[in-house]
């Protein structure tokens, strides 16, 4: 679906994409990690065709700057920050609309409605008046309606508040099987239940690529130990919601994880990493 | 067909929103009404009285306010989209490039000229409720001269808008280029001629391709058919194109330098980095 060989994006003479490959196969759900300025943003650009990049970049088989429409109907984006419109709520539902063969009023209202906004209540409103939960779901129901195959996210959670958050990822969960998803998150834990591998960016290349499925097995138990600096109250608490005990005194504690969540585990640990001495999976 | 309807559309519901474009409006639509109010049409200046002394006036006005109006409004319109993360957002559809740049222009188009027509449509049903004689072949040839003017600035500002990177900017280079324009009106090429430190053919030459001066020119034209008052560059230019050849050249001229622009302009959209 996506194949990138060696990329390449500077600006100013300084290099943000780094000679990287990536392949995407149909169906894939990844998380695109990694710090600020570590190229996220401008490899979703690159796919969406916006940037002019050297190397060879091919989605759905088609170069994204040549043939960018051909390729942009089957693509849903929702950025990382609302575009400001003047334009009212109706007015962007049916210019997304227009523009969309798959799209429907019908599911826009829907999505919305799943994910707690009355989108009907505020059509008459100026888009840029909504608030930026709202105007979020507004983007998203209209990323999910066009039932793209391929879905990218830069950042989309950023404004939701948790109940937003919680529906919008239920809503994620229903896509058919085949929607390719990539999804620029800073919040690897709470997207791991819909991604199945996790491609982490710094300085413009590829430093991790993994598919979780592969990693560890869904009924696959993993016993862990881990070794406190001191008791940090919040740590221990995490902790004992993993159901760990503590084992030869208050700072080493031991308990078992599933497989799949592994990552969720070490993730929510991750807070608290200047209070960990030790920590040992097998 | 339908992308390019879609922005066309969309860019007229933001433009009808914006406040620049109430102001332009109350200025065009109402410099008419001023002037009929006013009592303008009873006057008389060089023999011209009625509708004829009015849209002589109003053409003078047209000439200075339209082309820097224009500007201020077109040049934010790719760099403004770019700043605002607007450009990113709707580049992400299936809208293709063309369906964009061109969709802003047209719209900005409509949006520009609309207003100065209606007024004109406006003078036009007054003068004859008035009982004024119509000066049917000014008020066409006006219409089109300041249709041609329009996309002149606007092909100018969409070109200035795909090339920089920065709405402050933008606006900068859209005020220097405008007094740029005006600089080399025929007052100061009279000047330079006066010291002649330039041989006339460059001062003709200068005359002749900026389309503030085309236009000022054409408009004196139909009035001032000796075209006395811009001083002695009318022989040379009544010389060689003869009082309709510059009519007609007042029209075609700033029509061409705007698609060129604009054409420049999307070839610098379309090569470049989008956002």
């Amino acid at each position: 679906m996506i194949i990138a060989k060696q990329l390449v994006k500077k600006f100013n003479g300084q290099t943000v994409l780094d000679q990287l490959d990536l392949k995407v196969a149909q169906g894939d759900r990844i998380a695109l990690i990694g710090a600020n300025g570590a190229g996220k943003t401008t490899l979703i650009r690159s796919i969406l065709g916006q940037y002019q990049i050297q190397g060879e970049l091919k989605i759905f088989g088609k170069d994204p700057r040549k043939e960018r429409v051909k390729v942009l109907e089957q693509l849903a984006f929702v950025p990382q920050h609302s575009p400001p419109f003047q334009m009212t709520v109706s007015e962007l539902v049916n210019f997304s609309n227009g523009l969309s063969a798959q799209s429907s009023l019908r599911a826009i209202i829907e999505i919305c409605s799943a994910m707690g906004l009355d989108i009907e209540a505020h059509f008459k409103k100026p888009f840029v008046k909504l608030s930026g939960g709202m105007q979020q779901k507004v983007l998203l129901s209209l990323a999910l309606s066009k039932k793209p195959a391929l879905l990218i996210m830069d950042e989309p959670a950023a404004n939701l508040d948790p109940a937003g958050r919680k529906a919008f990822f239920h809503e994620l969960s229903k896509l058919d099987e085949k929607t390719t998803i990539i999804l620029s998150s800073h919040r690897v834990d709470e997207v791991l239940s819909l991604i199945n591998r996790i491609v982490e960016m710094d300085c413009g290349k590829i430093v991790v690529d993994e598919r979780i499925g592969r990693l560890s097995a869904a009924n696959e138990q993993l016993s862990c130990h881990v070794e406190l600096l001191e008791e940090h109250p919040s740590a221990l608490k995490k902790l004992k919601e993993w159901d760990f005990k503590a084992i030869d005194g208050p700072l080493i504690y031991q308990g078992s994880i599933a497989g799949e969540d592994r990552l969720r585990f070490i993730n929510s640990l991750s807070h608290y990493a200047n209070y960990i001495k030790k920590l040992h999976i097998n | 067909m339908k992308a390019l309807s879609s922005m066309i559309m969309t860019d007229i519901r933001e433009t009808m929103r914006a406040k620049w474009f109430l102001l332009y409006c109350i200025m065009f639509g109402g410099a008419i009404i001023l002037l009929f109010a006013f009592g303008i049409t009873e006057s008389q200046v060089l023999g011209f009285t009625g509708l004829t002394r009015l849209l002589i006036t109003y053409i003078q006005l047209c000439i200075a306010v339209l082309p820097i109006f224009i500007l201020i409004s077109t040049v934010r319109s790719v760099v403004g989209d770019r700043e605002s993360n607007i450009l990113e957002y709707f580049l992400s559809m299936p809208i293709s490039l063309g369906a964009y740049f061109w969709g802003k222009l047209l719209s900005k188009f409509v949006m520009v000229f609309l207003p100065i027509l209606l007024a004109l449509t406006g003078a036009v049903i007054w003068g004859t409720i008035q009982g004024l004689s119509i000066p049917w072949g000014l008020v066409s040839y006006y219409s089109m001269m300041l249709a041609s003017v329009s996309w002149c600035f606007l092909g100018i500002g969409m070109l200035i808008s795909s090339s920089v990177r920065q709405q402050e900017f933008a606006l900068g280079l859209s005020f220097f280029i405008w007094l740029l324009l005006l600089l080399f009106i025929d007052i100061i090429m009279i000047g330079i001629l006066m010291q002649r430190q330039f041989p006339e053919s460059l001062v003709i030459g200068l005359a002749l391709v900026n389309p503030v001066q085309v236009f000022r020119t054409g408009a004196i034209l139909l009035f001032d058919p000796e075209l006395s008052a811009i001083g002695p560059a009318s022989y040379v230019i009544l010389d060689f194109f003869g009082k309709t050849g510059y009519l007609i050249f007042a029209v075609v001229y700033p029509m061409v330098l705007g698609w060129f622009c604009s054409w420049v302009g999307f070839q610098v959209f379309k090569r470049g980095d989008l956002i």
